[in-house]
């Protein structure tokens, strides 16, 4: 193509045309429309993607070997210098750089990451002096806590990327500018490589390929261009195995079930009666919000010693059937008498489908199920299929018996 | 929400009217500022439109993972099948729900589907579309919504197009996923599919593509115009290029679903004769034994000229032309054919396409022709043991003058080996044949008859020398040039296209092709790929050679001189050239490469005497892979292949009579793979190829013992057997 005289274009350019009588169609329309809509209609995407580029930055760190890059996007979010991205291994280095839209370069340091919502604070100083001192000069920033304040977008919602994508931009050159629209606004199943995605809320599902090297990090903007979500990394989607474009809404939140000690109102540790402390099992939740505003103060403390519940989970009592295929469907050999399973009426050859709405697809994905999210007292929600109907059934988990063949007790020391 | 269908056929006529009323009540509120808005307000309503009818499918058991060739599954690279919830759509209000095959192509034992505001049901697999990948599902439910069609003739190239599915949002009564793009073609997969940019991946194979009016283009579905199955096409998902298949074409077979029957493709049972499926019209090469051609009466020869079909007629300027008509049709759907058997037009009325057509096999007479005799007849060259030849009296040395079936009353001449393959080509085993021979000592003229049998897994006891009289280009036009100037599908790019490393500086000057000899290495650098090539030194262009093709195994394509070296003398003995494509990774091969390598032999073709009956894809390991699905799609090039510790690196297509493929399959008792090379020999077999299977002991994934290495080399050098 770079070789065509330049006539050779026109051609082409003239048919591409034709076939797009819908657009002419629509603009058309508009131009029938009341006077205000004409005065607008120009293109509103351009004014935003100029704007947005100053508030972003690209990211130079760790890495740059073995497939794994060293370059990201980050977005402003004070005109101190803060800036927010993803939290991933370019940040393992005390030589982090950031190259601002007017090719400015400024040394950055990491001030917090938050696993849990896969993010991190960065702060940059201007040369010669310190990261506490202010800029010589304040940046143009994206406004995070006023951001975080709109309602989410909804699906079919026009969005605007800007990343540095490929490290396509170096220095002064404008971030690669992306258009597509939300797909969906839902939790995400993601892994990466053998690692499970940490961030555990609602994402932004974008319809537009943003799962490339360098974009995490990067803004994703509505038609307005206010920020929305920041640009994800590359993962892939177990629900569906196919790469995911995904971004984490500046309204995020991720909830998280600790086990922490027992203190009274004085703060001070319970113990029982044989001295011992005792644990309780408390939610937390963080919002996108409260780690930027928290970390910008200095006085955001990242979420410690996340636990799962449980171990081996609750008691069901659920006998299946030998389990001898990766997907063997979860059907019920037997029950054990007097287990919640019998309480609630299961009966051999019920087959379990789902439980708490999700799809059991396999006697694994049961187990898994039960060892991750129960404990005695979890009251489960299990649809079995009974010849051609589904059943709904509550079971009430019990504390594992004894004897159960999941919880073997240890066996006596030999003498 | 609206729910009625728009009445306009006019595309934009219909998004001009969804953006009026759907931007109605907003205009009161505040006036309508961009077009952006606008647009987006009008996707959101389109989607809305649909979305009830939009059903999310969940299952339970199966395969973790599909594909990969093995048996009973489809073929290609192996996927891992998601956990999560897959699309459909209702298609009557009584509880029909129509999905992409894919969807259940790891065969789960258990099939759920929601329906938005309403509850879970159990499901049931009604059928399967096996032509278009659809599967068609059963739930217990009545009363159902059920989407508005767009009109398929109204589809037009650059409308919007919105795909949309139910596997990212679990909660079925939210919006479902969207991607937007537009109509990037229509009529494709062989007239079957809409082409769209909209992204399309296993998060929405099974759901509507939609039309900004709401109303339903197609189901999404993989699909790919190189390979057939539930997962051909998965690919190149979000890749650009997704498939859709007209709801219209759906609804019009959905009363012989509903039966219960699965819809196969409908087949003719013909194929082409030579390569050119766009240049030539189609001339009928080859009619599978039994098949809806060879029941109607049509003839070896015969030129199409024209297809009815529904009542249509169109023309048929060539093969590729026919295949679109033909590759929607289903099993049972009756076509009319108007031919030219010599300078007569025929007219062959209701043709009903047939679901299956009988493998064909060849037939055998058993013996081993003289090659490069310029005629008439043609020299016996070895008489097979136990053949029909023997029982005849057939000696080495006779020369067959005359063949044709003992019911014809003429016996036709053959002038040379290539008339006698294809008149043996023409015959099915059992046919008796009267043969006209002139025997050696003497010119005694006698005519002997004998029945033909299947082509058998036998190989020559031994293989008399000279294979050839050495008179290939006597009084015949040069080899002709692959591609003559003009109609190279990969011209030049620039000087040093191709560079001979071996070239003098001298010899460039010289305009005749000088014939190189010895180990030469070949680079392309346009293409970045590079190959060697040994011609023997005793190569003569009056003897027509045999040409193997060698893929390396993974990571090994540095062989080729030792490769050489194992052939050389038998190279220069049975006269073969041999030839070695390096993979662009050094990780192994992938099937894109192969227009690439058949560039590169097909230029050997052109330079070289080549006897296009022993032209042979040979391959170990992934190149035995390669080797297979090179050779599977480039029938009209070879004619043997012979892999080693590898399974078939496609599922094999049938046995053709104008297109034969013999196989030499070879692997060590101790392979890895050695159930799944078992797998792909009883494919071949069910399929009637000729199949040499040697198991050799004590061995791993190692290259040819002693003994089969003999074999090998009897098998190639009898590849031309009738």
């Amino acid at each position: 193509m770079l070789t065509d005289p330049p006539g050779a274009f026109f051609p082409q350019l003239r048919t591409a045309m034709l076939t797009r009588t819908i657009w002419v169609g629509i603009v058309a329309l508009l131009a029938l429309l009341p006077a205000p809509a004409v005065g607008h209609a120009a293109d509103p995407l351009v004014d935003v993607a100029q704007k947005a580029n100053k508030k972003l930055v690209k990211l130079f760190g760790a890495g740059g070997f073995s497939r794994l890059n060293n370059y990201a996007t980050g977005i402003i979010v004070s005109p101190q210098g803060h800036i927010i991205t993803v939290a991933s291994q370019i940040l393992d280095t005390p030589d982090l750089v950031v190259h601002l839209y007017d090719g400015t370069r400024l040394q950055a340091q990491v001030l917090v990451t938050e696993r849990e919502l896969d993010i991190a604070l960065l702060k940059v100083k201007s040369p010669g002096k310190k990261f506490e001192d202010p800029l010589d000069e304040p940046l143009e920033y994206f406004d995070f806590l006023a951001a975080a304040k709109r309602p989410p977008a909804e699906v079919g919602d026009w969005v605007i990327a800007l990343s540095n994508t490929f490290e396509i931009a170096l220095r002064d050159e404008p971030l690669s500018v992306q258009r597509g629209v939300i797909a969906a606004y839902t939790k995400m199943a993601g892994r990466r490589g053998v690692f499970e995605f940490p961030y555990t809320g609602d994402v932004y599902i974008v319809d537009a390929i943003t799962n490339n090297p360098g974009a995490a990090g990067g803004a994703l903007l509505n038609r307005k261009g206010e920020l929305i979500g920041i640009i994800g990394r590359e993962l892939k989607n177990t629900l569906s195995e196919t790469w995911m474009n995904y971004a984490i809404p500046v309204t995020g939140k991720a909830e998280v079930v600790q086990r922490v000690l027992l203190k009274d109102m004085n703060g001070n540790i319970v113990k029982d009666k044989d001295g011992k402390e005792v644990y309780e099992e408390k939610t937390v939740t963080v919002t996108m919000a409260q780690f930027v505003e928290l970390g910008m103060q200095g006085k955001y403390k990242p979420i410690e010693g996340k636990t799962t519940i449980g171990g081996i989970g609750g008691y069901h009592g659920i006998l299946f059937v030998p389990n001898i295929l990766e997907r063997t469907p979860a059907y019920i050999e037997d029950v054990v008498p007097g287990s919640p399973a019998d309480k609630a009426g299961l009966r051999p050859d019920d087959l379990v489908s789902f439980i708490d709405g999700e799809p059991v697809i396999s006697i694994n994905a049961f187990h898994d199920y039960i060892k991750k999210r129960t404990r005695a007292g979890t009251v489960i929600r299990l649809e079995v299929r009974r010849g051609e109907v589904l059943e709904t059934v509550e079971l009430t988990l019990e504390a594992h018996p004894a004897t159960s063949p999941s919880a073997p007790a240890p066996a006596p020391p030999k003498q | 929400m609206r729910t009625t269908a728009w009445p306009s056929t006019r595309v934009a006529v219909a998004i001009v009217a969804t953006l009026f009323t759907s931007a109605a009540p907003a205009v009161a509120q505040q006036p309508t500022t961009d077009l952006n808005e606008a647009i987006e307000r009008a996707l959101k309503a389109a989607s809305a439109k649909v979305a009830p009818t939009i059903v999310k499918i969940e299952t339970a058991g199966g395969a973790e993972v599909i594909g990969g060739g093995k048996k009973g599954g489809p073929p290609g690279p192996i996927i891992r099948k998601g956990t999560g919830p897959t699309t459909g759509l209702i298609v009557s209000a009584d509880g029909y729900v129509i999905s992409s095959s894919f969807n259940f192509a790891n065969k789960p034992t258990e099939i759920f589907i929601t329906v938005p505001g309403r509850q879970r049901y159990v499901a049931k697999v009604v059928a399967h579309d096996q032509t278009r990948m659809l599967t068609l599902l059963k739930i217990d439910a009545h009363d159902l919504p059920v989407p508005v069609p767009f009109p398929k003739k109204d589809i037009q190239v650059g409308q919007w197009a919105i795909s949309l599915g139910r596997t990212l949002d679990i909660n079925i009564d939210r919006p479902p996923s969207m991607s937007i793009g537009i109509v990037s073609a229509t009529n494709r997969i062989w007239g079957k599919a809409i082409q769209t940019d909209a992204k399309t991946s296993p998060v929405n194979y099974g759901g509507p593509l939609v039309a900004i009016d709401g109303r339903v283009l197609g189901v999404i579905v993989p699909a790919s115009n190189r390979a057939e199955g539930e997962t051909a096409g998965v690919e190149v998902y979000d890749g650009g290029i997704g498939f859709a298949i007209p709801l219209e074409d759906i609804n019009r077979v959905l009363p012989r679903l509903k039966e219960g029957k699965d819809l196969k493709r409908g087949l003719l049972g013909i194929n082409p004769q030579g390569a050119d499926a766009y240049n030539l019209p189609p001339t009928i090469g080859a009619i599978q034994p039994d098949s809806a051609a060879a029941r109607a009466g049509l003839a070896i020869g015969d030129k199409i000229i024209e297809v009815t079909v529904g009542g249509e007629t169109k023309k048929v300027p060539n093969y590729s032309t026919l295949q679109h008509i033909l590759g929607p049709l289903y099993e049972g759907d009756e076509i009319s054919l108007k031919v030219l058997r010599g300078d007569q037009e025929r007219e062959f009325k209701n043709i009903k396409l047939m679901g299956t057509v009988t493998a064909y096999v060849a037939a055998f007479l058993g013996v081993l022709p003289m090659r490069d005799d310029p005629g008439p007849g043609v020299v016996v060259r070895y008489v097979y043991p136990n053949s029909p030849a023997a029982a005849a009296g057939i000696q080495e040395g006779d020369r067959i003058m005359k063949l044709a079936p003992a019911n014809v009353p003429a016996l036709s001449p053959i002038p040379n080996r290539a008339a006698l393959l294809t008149t043996m080509q023409r015959l099915t085993p059992g046919t008796e044949i009267k043969i006209e021979l002139k025997r050696k000592d003497g010119d005694k003229i006698e005519t002997v008859t004998t029945k033909l049998v299947p082509m058998p897994d036998t190989l020559p006891e031994r293989l008399p020398l000279p294979s050839s009289a050495g008179k290939a280009l006597e009084g015949q036009p040069k080899p002709k040039d692959p591609f003559p100037p003009g109609k190279d599908p990969f011209p030049p790019k620039g000087p040093g296209f191709f560079t001979i490393h071996t070239l003098q500086p001298d010899d460039k000057k010289d305009d005749k092709p000088k014939i190189e000899t010895g180990f030469l290495t070949r680079t392309n650098e346009a293409l970045g790929r590079e190959y060697w090539l040994y011609i023997p030194d005793n190569y003569d262009p009056n003897v027509s050679h045999g040409l193997l093709v060698w893929f390396h195994p993974a990571g090994q394509s540095k062989d080729g001189e030792k490769m050489m070296k194992t052939f050389r003398d038998f190279a220069e003995d049975h006269h073969f050239i041999i030839m070695g494509p390096k993979s662009n990774n050094n990780d192994g091969w992938v099937a894109s490469e192969t227009e690439l390598v058949m560039h590169d032999v097909k230029t050997v073709l052109g330079q070289y005497t080549i006897d296009r009956s022993r032209v042979v894809a040979h391959g170990m390991a992934k190149g035995g892979e390669m080797a297979s699905y090179v050779a599977f799609n480039a029938r009209d090039v070879f004619r043997g292949v012979a892999i080693v510790g590898s399974p078939l690196g496609t599922a094999p297509k049938d046995n053709v009579a104008n297109q034969p493929l013999s196989f030499f399959i070879a692997v060590g008792d101790k392979d890895p793979l050695l159930k799944e090379v078992l797998e792909s020999r009883d494919l071949l077999l069910e399929k009637r190829f000729p199949v040499i299977y040697r198991e050799m002991k004590d061995s791993g994934k190692e290259y040819f013992d002693l003994k089969t290495f003999t074999d090998f080399l009897a098998w190639l050098d009898s590849l031309d057997r009738v």
